[in-house]
């Protein structure tokens, strides 16, 4: 994912905002790393540039 | 599991397997994908969601032909890694890839975050007691109705529109149009038919609904 995603993205729990921590880049691209829910605490990973953010309930695979 | 059950689900799954070619895990592209690309090409604009892009074969047309800055969501997991494999390809094609997100429908994404957004929803009515439950289920079954996920689209989409934001939603007359237009009228939005085909078991439309 690109950084500027950041601009569009929230928390799927409650709406408010996600902070970005970055493992690995290529250029601007965010190939590793996860997205905290600021109020949840909820981390939702990156993985091969795919930002997982389904609500933890619907994570099961 | 009853034979007789078991009987009907295989029948079921076969016909819908003849029907839309024989993928297990991802939804290929198909006419009603064409026709999706066909308006989404004529008439996206600004940022453009797709939301349950499959193969992320439609989000790629898009971020390639119009100058619409593309991201593509799906549910299923296989969906995501083709879609991305494919923006990975265009990126380094044209520089024109665009980003791929797994989320349930509009749950991650902030108010008033697009100007576009476009769906070739699950619609297929489905009898509830002939479920197979896989990844092809839930790329291709609206259902009972047939409109089990275009509902919940119709009711939320709003929230995620920017002022002057548009959605573009294929529907099939094997769903029912004028339920669709109702729900969204309903919810206020003005609604057009910007493209429409037919073929022997279906009639397919694109709706472009505007508040």
């Amino acid at each position: 994912m690109k950084e500027s995603l950041m601009d569009i993205l929230c928390d799927p729990l409650d709406k408010s905002d996600l902070e970005l921590e970055v493992d690995e880049r290529d250029d601007d691209e965010i190939l590793e790393g996860r997205l905290i829910g600021t109020e949840t605490g909820e981390v939702y990973p990156i993985e091969d540039g795919i930002p997982n953010l389904l609500p933890p309930d619907m994570r099961d695979d | 599991m009853s034979d007789e059950k078991n009987r009907k689900e295989t029948t079921t799954r076969d016909s819908l397997a003849e029907r839309r070619g024989v993928e297990t895990h991802v939804y290929q592209p198909a006419e009603d994908s064409g026709l999706l690309a066909k308006a989404a090409v004529e008439h996206a604009h600004g940022r453009t969601l797709e939301v349950g892009t499959g193969s992320g074969w439609v989000a790629a047309k898009v971020a390639a032909e119009t100058d619409a800055d593309v991201v593509a969501s799906d549910l299923n997991p296989h969906a995501c890694e083709q879609a991305k494999a494919r923006a990975d390809e265009l990126q380094a094609e044209r520089k024109d890839g665009f980003d791929v997100v797994r989320a349930d429908l509009f749950s991650p994404f902030v108010d008033g975050a697009f100007d576009t957004v476009l769906f070739n929803p699950p619609y297929l009515p489905t009898d509830p007691d002939n479920e197979w439950s896989d990844w092809m289920e839930v790329a291709l079954s609206g259902g009972e109705s047939g409109r089990e996920l275009i509902d919940p689209f119709v009711d939320d989409v709003g929230r995620v529109l920017a002022d002057g934001g548009q959605a573009l939603l294929l529907v099939s007359s094997l769903s029912g149009y004028d339920e669709v237009v109702e729900r969204a009228e309903d919810q206020g939005f003005d609604v057009d038919v910007v493209a429409e085909e037919s073929y022997p078991f279906e009639t397919l439309s694109i709706l472009r609904l505007r508040l």
